[in-house]
């Protein structure tokens, strides 16, 4: 059977596919933003020697790093909403799944990095006289977050590619839009290949800006 | 049950779930079938474009690389889709979910082991190769009984990792009705209006089983650190 290519039908639905693109884009960063926010809190918990902090902490990062994001994606879509005490559309569920789920790998990029930094620097930091918050955000944070950029780059990667994991929930991205468009124009050929490079050429140049940066931090040592 | 009333005292009923406990096991089996046949199928072919992107002539190097590249950096999702829904018009064959799973994984968890060996074969110390060379050997020899052995051996908790995350990506698989154990929990929970239960059920047995797998992969890691045979690429 030849089949004869035609991405007509891609391009003059180029406006749905931008919304797509936009919705995309909008929930992982929305996902990253308060992932990376609140991942700094939770890897401080685990990095932390009080029990009070370190096992819910330790509890939490375990069970979203040990369980599908699909699953948890598809919990708060159809689970969740029984006993939450407010709605939750398609991106509430989907922000909330990836979202700590981010904070989860997050925490544990933080806790990495806090550890990679010398037990000197505390020392030093303590014996200028500051306290434990101003040891943290002065001297040991400005120093690992720079060690911790490839891990993160890495994860926004990952992230970028599991907002595509919306769509089962009928999230209005990317993935989605190309599913409902190859439906109406009958084009899953021209489609799914299409919505497969616009993937590839937005993650692509993020790959390569890691590999730079690992190259880079890899030879200053 | 409405979303978004707010339920205080919801009751919770396991019931139905233990009822039909034994479809979410299929499920896991079924989960595991396709993991395990996309290791099978995505190791060796991980080796195969490793060597290529490593050793191959440009004509062999670059697709190879483009390849490894594509499949990492575009989502999983959309390659079971083009697989299943595209490639089947396509090449004018028929495929089953089964088969499309199997066959976008192998592929999928091809790219990401290909990268593995790669980064386990650049590991060995160049003196290996000079030595084997020094005795006679030559490069398919040397790489056969003297580096990929020792680059094996290092690259063993990444490839575990690697099989763990394939496990948790399979759950895609229930997009295409693959019954997977989501694709039961989902199909359970709509037939018995238990989403909350089951789909909690299902979180759980997944996460016995990738924890227990973590762990294990944990304690390999730290057995293989203390007698030195682990250096990270």
């Amino acid at each position: 059977m030849e089949h004869v290519w035609d991405f007509s039908a891609v391009f003059s639905n180029w406006y749905l596919l931008l919304i797509g693109l936009k919705n995309t884009i909008v929930l992982a960063v929305v996902c990253l933003v308060l992932g990376l926010f609140f991942g700094l809190f939770v890897g401080a918990a685990r990095y932390s020697g009080n029990r009070l902090f370190n096992w819910p902490a330790t509890a939490f990062v375990e069970i979203f790093r040990n369980t599908p994001v699909l699953v948890q994606i598809m919990w708060f879509f159809f689970a969740f909403p029984i006993i939450s005490p407010f709605d939750i559309n398609a991106f509430t569920a989907a922000a909330l799944g990836l979202t700590l789920n981010t904070v989860a790998f997050s925490s544990e990029i933080y806790r990495a990095g806090i550890q990679s930094i010398h037990k000197g620097q505390w020392e030093a930091a303590k014996a200028l006289g500051m306290n434990y918050s101003q040891q943290m955000g002065r001297i040991i944070l400005p120093q690992a977050v720079r060690r911790m950029i490839p891990a993160f780059m890495n994860r926004a990667v990952e992230l970028v590619k599991m907002t595509s994991l919306a769509s089962v929930i009928a999230y209005g991205e990317l993935m989605h839009q190309a599913k409902t468009i190859s439906t109406i124009e009958f084009n899953p050929i021209e489609m799914y290949t299409s919505v497969a490079l616009i993937f590839f050429i937005l993650i692509f140049p993020f790959t390569l800006l890691v590999q730079r940066f690992e190259i880079r931090s890899k030879a200053k040592g | 049950m409405q979303a978004g009333s707010f339920i205080v005292g919801y009751e919770w009923d396991f019931s139905v779930v233990f009822r039909d406990f034994d479809l979410l096991l299929l499920g896991l089996v079924n989960t595991l079938k396709v993991t395990g046949l996309a290791l099978l199928f995505g190791i060796p072919l991980g080796l195969l474009l490793a060597l290529l992107r490593l050793y191959g002539n440009a004509v062999l190097r670059i697709p190879a690389s483009f390849l490894i590249e594509f499949l990492r950096t575009t989502p999983p999702i959309a390659q079971l889709f083009w697989f299943f829904f595209a490639m089947p018009i396509l090449l004018g064959v028929e495929i089953d979910p089964f088969e499309a799973s199997v066959l976008t994984f192998s592929l999928q968890s091809s790219a990401f082991f290909a990268e593995v060996f790669r980064g386990g074969i650049l590991s060995i110390d160049n003196g290996q190769w000079e030595a084997a060379k020094a005795i006679g050997m030559n490069r398919n020899d040397t790489l056969r009984r003297v580096i990929l052995p020792q680059a094996v051996k290092r690259m063993i908790p990444a490839f575990l990792e690697r099989a763990i995350e394939l496990m948790k990506t399979t759950t895609l698989v229930s997009t295409i009705s693959y019954a997977d154990l989501l694709y039961q929990a989902n199909t359970i929970a709509q037939s018995t209006y238990r989403s909350l239960e089951v789909f909690t059920v299902a979180a759980a047995m997944y996460f016995v089983v990738i924890f227990i797998c973590s762990l294990a992969v944990q304690r390999l890691e730290h057995h293989l650190g203390r007698t030195g045979e682990l250096t990270k690429g």
